[in-house]
C-alpha cells in the first residue's frame, strides 16, 4: 500500500499523543499535589498570600519586602495582626496581582508597599516572573491579565498540566525533601543573617561610580505598564480607603538612586503618592542610620536581621501614627 | 528606519508560530506533486524570511539574481580573465551588501574617531537600518557557489526556482549550517517520500535541539544576562561563572539551533553539514575548531586559507594565514571591537598550538595519555571561556571590565534570580555533560531514543519532553547567532 509508512507513523504518532497527554496529566496532578501542600518556603508564602491571610496589616513589594519587614515587630508595636507577602525577584505587577485577589476577599486596616524605583523602569524581568502565579491560574481567574504580561500565549500553554509548575521543581524538592533545613518564615518575613563587610561596601561604591559615568548620559525613561501597575495599586487602595505606607527602604548607599540613574522613578513615586489623601510616603534610602552601615546589611541590596530589625521597629512606630 | 514585523517579529524555531508553520509547511511538502516541492519549499522560506522585515527579501532577491547569473555566466566563459571577472562581480556584489548592512556603520564610526583626532567633521551620516537576520549566512553559502562553480567543482544551475531555494531553503536559511552546492542543490532535485525513519529521526534531533536551546541555553541566560549587562558591579568570582555559563550557553544555543534546523530538513528527506562534534571535548585549540561551527570553519579553511597559501608556505607565512583566518572569522561574526580581538586570540591560541606542537611529548602509558587529555580539554575550555568573555561583552570597554574585575576575587559570587535559577543551570550543564559524554565515548551504548524496546523508547521521548516542559525557559529567547 503506497501510504502505509504515512499512517503507520499517524497511527504511532496518535498512540504516542495519548500516553503523553497522560504522563502530562500525571505528572501535573502529582506536582500539584506537592506544589500545595508545602508548609515552608515562598511558594507557600504566595499561596498563604493568596488563599488565606486575613491580617490587619498587610505588607507587598519584592525582596526587599520579604526581608526588611518583621510582622512580629510591627504587631507587638501596634497591637495589630501583620502579614509580610513580599516576595524574592517579584516587582509591582506581582504587588497588585496579591494585592487585587486578596482584598477580593479581605479588607485590611493597613497596606504597606515596598517599592524600589527601579520597578518602575524598564526591566522586562518583572513581567517574565509572573508565571510564579500560573499554578493558581485555575482558582484565580483574576490573576489571568498578569499571566499574559508573561507571553500572550501563556493562557495556551496551560493545556499542559505539568506546565504551571514549570521552574519550581528544585524548589518544590527543597521545600519537601529537605523541610527540616528550610528556615520557617516569620508571618512571611525572611531575615537574612550575614553580613557585608566594609571593604566590599567601598567596592562597591568605587564600581558603581564607575558605571555612574557611563550610564549617567542615558536618557530616563519610566516604563509606563509598572507605572499603570503602581497606579492600580494606590486606587485599589483609595476605593476601599485603607491607609497605605508607600515605602522606599534602606540603601547602603546613600545615593543609590543618582548613581543607578533613577532618580526621575523615584520622583514620579513621590509624586504619585502625593495624589492619594491614604497613602503616606516614606523614603528610607538618605537615611544616616543605614547608609555606610555595613554591618546592617547582608548584600548591596537587602538588610540583613540586624538592619530589618532596627527597621521595623521604625515603621512600626510610623503604622502606630497612621491607625 | 527599518523596523521588524510587528506582526510576527521573527519567527522564531522556539515559538509556537514556528512549530504550526512546519507542521503546514511539512504536511503541504508532502502532499503536492514532486515538481510542485520546490514551489512549496521556496513560498514557505520566502514567508519565514520575511516575518522579520519584509523588504528585506528585495537584498536576498538581489544576492541571488547576481549569483545565479554569474554561476551561468562563469560556466559558459571560455576565457580565464573573464572568467575571474564575473567571480570578482559576483563576490564584490555579496561582500558590498555585507559592507553596507554589517559593517558601514563601524567603519564610519572609525572614520569619525579618527578626523575628531584631527578636529575634522565627518560629513558621512550613519545608517539608520536593521541588520537583515542571518546576513553572514546565507551570504557565504551564496559565494560558496559562485567559487565552486568557478573552480569547476559544480555545475551552474539553470533553475532559477531551485537556486533561490539554495540559498534560501528555510531551516538553514538564517544561522547555517553554510551549506556547499556539491551537497545541498541535487536534493532539490531528488524524490524525497515520506520516510519513517527520517521523519523519525528528524523528530528526535529537533527534540534534542530543543532541549539544549530551552533547558539548557535559555536557563543560562538568565544568569549570563544579569552579569555581562552589568560588568562593573560584579566581582571575579561570579564573572568566571557567568563567562563559564556562557561558553555553554553559546554551544547550546547554536548547536541547538544546529540541531533543530539539521532534524527539520531530515524530515523532508534533507540531509544537511554537520556544524557542532561535542566542542568542548576537544584535546587542543585546533580540535575545538575542528568541532565548532564547522561548516563555517571548513568555509574559512577553503576559501580563504588555502588560497592564501594554507600549510604550503614557509612557517612564518602558515603562522601568519592561520592568524588572518581566525581575525577575518572574528569581523564576520560582526561590526565591533569584541569580536575582533575574539577571533584575534583564537589566532593566538591556534598558531600558538601549531608553533609548540612538535615539542610537546607523547605520554608513556595508559594513565599519562588520559591525564594529557584531561588537561589539554581543561586547558582548551579555559583558552576558549577566557575568549567568549569578549565575544558577549556589548562593547570592548566592557570587556576590559570585566576581565580587569576578574582579580577581585573576594566577595562571594552573585547569584542572579536566587539559588533555584543556580541550581537549574548546574543541573542542566551535569546533564547536558552527561548525555555529550555518553555520546563521546560510548555511542553505541545507552541509546534509549532509538531503543528497540517501545516502552523504553517512548517512555524516554515522553520523560524529555515533560522534562522541557518542566525545566525549559519559555520567554521566546533569540538565538544568538540570528544576528549574524
Amino acid at each position: 500500500m503506497k501510504n502505509k509508512p504515512v499512517i503507520r507513523f499517524f497511527v504511532r504518532l496518535a498512540a504516542f499523543s495519548i500516553i503523553l497527554i497522560a504522563a502530562d496529566r500525571l505528572a501535573g496532578l502529582a506536582l500539584k499535589k506537592i506544589y500545595f501542600s508545602q508548609k515552608k518556603g515562598q511558594y507557600s508564602q504566595t499561596t498563604y498570600a493568596l488563599d488565606s491571610a486575613r491580617q490587619d496589616i498587610l505588607i507587598f513589594g519584592s525582596s526587599r519586602a520579604a526581608r526588611h519587614y518583621s510582622p512580629s515587630i510591627i504587631s507587638k508595636a501596634s497591637g495589630l495582626s501583620c502579614y509580610n507577602s513580599g516576595r524574592d525577584g517579584l516587582m509591582i505587577p506581582y504587588a497588585a496581582a496579591i494585592q487585587e485577589v486578596s482584598l477580593a476577599r479581605h479588607i485590611p486596616r493597613l497596606i504597606i508597599l515596598d517599592i524600589s524605583p527601579r520597578e518602575l523602569g524598564i526591566d522586562r524581568t518583572k513581567y517574565e516572573r509572573l508565571s510564579i502565579l500560573l499554578p493558581y491560574a485555575s482558582e484565580h481567574e483574576q490573576l489571568m491579565k498578569y499571566i499574559k504580561e508573561v507571553s500572550p500565549f501563556e493562557p495556551d500553554k496551560l493545556v499542559s498540566k505539568t506546565y504551571p509548575f514549570n521552574s519550581a521543581a528544585f524548589i518544590m524538592a527543597c521545600n519537601t525533601l529537605l523541610a527540616k533545613s528550610v528556615t520557617k518564615d516569620d508571618n512571611g518575613y525572611l531575615p537574612l543573617e550575614s553580613s557585608l563587610t566594609k571593604a566590599e561596601t567601598a567596592d562597591y561604591l568605587k564600581r558603581m561610580e564607575k558605571r555612574a559615568k557611563k550610564i549617567s548620559q542615558k536618557t530616563e525613561v519610566a516604563e509606563a505598564k509598572a507605572v499603570a501597575y503602581f497606579k492600580q495599586f494606590l486606587d485599589n487602595a483609595a476605593k476601599y480607603n485603607i491607609k497605605t505606607l508607600v515605602v522606599i527602604s534602606p540603601t547602603v548607599l546613600n545615593n543609590s538612586f543618582e548613581l543607578d540613574n533613577q532618580m526621575l522613578e523615584r520622583n514620579l513615586i513621590e509624586k504619585m503618592t502625593g495624589q492619594y489623601k491614604n497613602v503616606t510616603f516614606l523614603d528610607y534610602s538618605k537615611d544616616p542610620r543605614f547608609n555606610g552601615h555595613s554591618e546592617k546589611f547582608a548584600d548591596y541590596f537587602h538588610l540583613n536581621i540586624q538592619g530589618s530589625t532596627e527597621f521595623s521597629q521604625l515603621i512600626a512606630q510610623n503604622v502606630k501614627a497612621n491607625i | 528606519m527599518l523596523y521588524p514585523n510587528t506582526l510576527h517579529q521573527f519567527m522564531l524555531f522556539n515559538s509556537i508560530d514556528f512549530i504550526i508553520f512546519y507542521v503546514v509547511v511539512t504536511t503541504l511538502y508532502f502532499v503536492v506533486p514532486h515538481k510542485m516541492k520546490w514551489m512549496i519549499l521556496l513560498a514557505a522560506s520566502c514567508y519565514f524570511y520575511m516575518a522579520f522585515v519584509p523588504i528585506y527579501i528585495l537584498i536576498l532577491g538581489f544576492t541571488i539574481v547576481i549569483d545565479y547569473l554569474a554561476g551561468i555566466y562563469i560556466e559558459n566563459e571560455q576565457s580565464p580573465r573573464r572568467r575571474k571577472m564575473l567571480l570578482g562581480i559576483s563576490l564584490a556584489a555579496n561582500i558590498g551588501i555585507l559592507v553596507v548592512f554589517k559593517y558601514f556603520n563601524f567603519l564610519n564610526l572609525n572614520f569619525d574617531l579618527l578626523l575628531h583626532k584631527f578636529n575634522y567633521h565627518n560629513p558621512i551620516p550613519y545608517l539608520r537600518i536593521l541588520l537583515p537576520i542571518g546576513l553572514s549566512f546565507h551570504t557565504f553559502q551564496a559565494m560558496s557557489y559562485t567559487i565552486e562553480v568557478y573552480r569547476g567543482n559544480q555545475k551552474a544551475e539553470r533553475h532559477f526556482g531551485i537556486y533561490s531555494l539554495y540559498v534560501m531553503f528555510y531551516p538553514q536559511l538564517v544561522a547555517g549550517p553554510i551549506e556547499r552546492p556539491q551537497n545541498v542543490l541535487h536534493q532539490f532535485r531528488e524524490k524525497h517520500k515520506f520516510d519513517f525513519s527520517l521523519m523519525q529521526s528528524g523528530l528526535k534531533l529537533m527534540l534534542w535541539g530543543f532541549f539544549k536551546k530551552l533547558v539548557v541555553a535559555d536557563r543560562l541566560s538568565i544568569f549570563v544576562g544579569s552579569v555581562f549587562s552589568n560588568p562593573d558591579i560584579h566581582n571575579g568570582s561570579t564573572i568566571v561563572i557567568a563567562a563559564f555559563f556562557f561558553a555553554i550557553q553559546i554551544y547550546c544555543d547554536f548547536s541547538g539551533y544546529t540541531d533543530i534546523a539539521i532534524g527539520c530538513a531530515r524530515t523532508m528527506g534533507f540531509d544537511l553539514l554537520t556544524n557542532f562534534k561535542r566542542p568542548y571535548f576537544a584535546t587542543n585549540i585546533q580540535d575545538f575548531w575542528r568541532r565548532w561551527h564547522i561548516s563555517l570553519s571548513t568555509w574559512f579553511r577553503d576559501y580563504l586559507y588555502v588560497p592564501l597559501g594554507g600549510s604550503k608556505v614557509g612557517t612564518g607565512r602558515r603562522y601568519l594565514n592561520l592568524f588572518i583566518v581566525f581575525l577575518v572569522s572574528g569581523i564576520w561574526h560582526g561590526a565591533n571591537y569584541t569580536y575582533i580581538i575574539w577571533g584575534a586570540l583564537h589566532g593566538l591560541y591556534c598558531v600558538g598550538y601549531v608553533a609548540i606542537r612538535p615539542y610537546l611529548p607523547s605520554p608513556q602509558n595508559k594513565f599519562a595519555a588520559k591525564l594529557v587529555r584531561l588537561s589539554g580539554i581543561a586547558l582548551t575550555i579555559l583558552l576558549v571561556t577566557f575568549a567568549w568573555i569578549f565575544f558577549r561583552a556589548a562593547s570592548i570597554h566592557d570587556a576590559f571590565t570585566l576581565v580587569r574585575n576578574l582579580r577581585s576575587f573576594g566577595a562571594a559570587p552573585f547569584i542572579a534570580d536566587g539559588l533555584n535559577n543556580f541550581a537549574q543551570c548546574i543541573l542542566a550543564i551535569v546533564l547536558l555533560f552527561l548525555l555529550e559524554y555518553k555520546m563521546e565515548y560510548h555511542p553505541g551504548k545507552f541509546n534509549f531514543f532509538s531503543s528497540p524496546n517501545i516502552i523504553v523508547r517512548w517512555g524516554t521521548l515522553a520523560f524529555t519532553i515533560l522534562w522541557i516542559v518542566a525545566f525549559g525557559v519559555f520567554n521566546g529567547g533569540q538565538f544568538i547567532y540570528f544576528q549574524f
